[in-house]
């Protein structure tokens, strides 16, 4: 490989990381109005303030790493991987559906088992739709 | 496969957008119906004869929220010192969004089934933990339940019971004796009193009966003159037991020289 093309892959890369570190600082903003919302509501509660922040940097880490590897078979991979986290982690963050919050001697518990049931629906076809897309790439051949 | 995709990503995105409105229209749905109070209960209604305690408090629901309720149940449980007295519920089926339902949530319990639990809830006034919940869901989809436990104040109808001034007289046969009580509780007191005699080895030596009406706060005092019918069975000691309807609610000692 001469110098150019190492200096061309390099500047490729960095414009990726770059474009990559620009869409995830977006989806951070995004994410911290919504944080700055709940977190009044829930700052008696600092469990699910965790919980959320949890969930938060693991969708911004795969949001990074899914613009980094665009054009490879790993954005398939990690697309496949995310729907995978949400799925468990939406399924322990709830409490598989159930959760109880308790001030005093009021508790408030509140079920939401078909609501979840819609969540693992939605993140088992965005799996599959990553498998169809990761097919898809790698029937394509160089030219196409 | 292309096609597949986008309709793929067009159902995820729809579904999404429904899993996201789904709780936030159910919550102001729940915020419609409790700010207006469409939710609550009226005045209860408290009854106390032959021996049965009744306490029966209506409640309603007016479903002025953007989603039919479904599940709907009222639990009510009264104990002391954990251990459970009495509990009542009820339950509603649907109320679809726009309809108003009535229903009533009913105590019952008698007189002889409290004196088994706790004979000191006749005699002696204490604090009776309670634990209401309220279970709802809306949409068909999200479920709440809300459950508080608090105490309340038991004013008992037979607040201070004593037996006093036990004599016997030995030529006319008569065994007298006075009771006193106040009525605590917040409905009168109103059915037969009964005093049982009782001699050393336990036989029932005679009784007699009197009808009461005490109204809610106020004291009763009342005297009782037994003419023993068979004089051969008194002792010199035995027990006084006395009855409400069918309830023991005291009994005490005597002793003559």
């Amino acid at each position: 490989m001469s110098e150019n093309e190492t200096k061309t892959v390099f500047r490729r890369l960095g414009l990726r990381i770059a474009k990559a570190t620009l869409v995830t600082a977006v989806t951070g903003v995004l994410w911290l109005v919504l944080w700055l919302l709940i977190s009044s509501l829930l700052a008696d509660f600092p469990e699910y303030l965790a919980l959320f922040a949890v969930l938060v940097w693991a969708l911004l880490f795969f949001t990074f790493a899914i613009k980094v590897s665009e054009g490879t078979i790993y954005k398939y991979i990690l697309i496949i991987m995310r729907g995978f986290f949400l799925i468990v982690y939406t399924a322990y963050a709830t409490n598989c559906g159930v959760r109880t919050v308790k001030i005093e001697d009021f508790t408030l518990t509140v079920e939401f088992i078909p609501l979840l049931a819609l969540m693992i629906t939605i993140n088992l076809l965005a799996i599959a739709r990553g498998l169809l897309q990761a097919i898809e790439f790698t029937s394509q051949s160089p030219k196409d | 496969m292309r096609q597949t995709i986008r309709a793929l990503g067009w159902i995820i995105a729809i579904l999404w957008i429904i899993t996201l409105l789904l709780p936030v229209t159910v919550a102001f749905s729940l915020m419609k119906l409790l700010e207006a109070k469409n939710i609550g209960t009226q005045e209860p209604t408290i009854s106390f004869s032959n021996g049965n305690f009744t306490l029966s408090m209506p409640f309603y629901i007016n479903n002025t929220g953007f989603y039919d309720l479904s599940d709907i149940g009222i639990n009510i449980q009264m104990g002391k010192e954990k251990k459970t007295i009495s509990a009542a519920s009820t339950h509603l089926l649907n109320v679809p969004v726009g309809k108003k339902a009535d229903s009533s949530l009913n105590f019952s319990f008698s007189l002889e089934e409290l004196v088994l639990k706790d004979s000191e809830l006749l005699t002696n006034d204490t604090e009776l933990d309670m634990n209401a919940s309220l279970h709802l869901r809306v949409a068909y989809a999200i479920a709440f339940e809300a459950s508080m436990g608090f105490t309340t104040h038991w004013g008992v109808p037979f607040h201070n019971l004593t037996i006093y001034d036990i004599a016997y007289n030995s030529t006319t046969h008569v065994f007298s004796f006075f009771i006193n009580f106040d009525n605590h509780a917040s409905y009168p007191v109103n059915g037969t009193l009964t005093a049982k005699l009782y001699n050393s080895t336990n036989a029932l030596i005679d009784s007699a009966t009197q009808n009461v009406n005490v109204p809610s706060g106020e004291s009763f005092q009342t005297s009782f003159a037994i003419t023993i019918d068979d004089p051969s069975n008194m002792t010199h000691n035995g027990i006084i037991r006395l009855y409400f309807v069918d309830a023991q609610i005291s009994e005490k000692e005597w002793t003559f020289p």
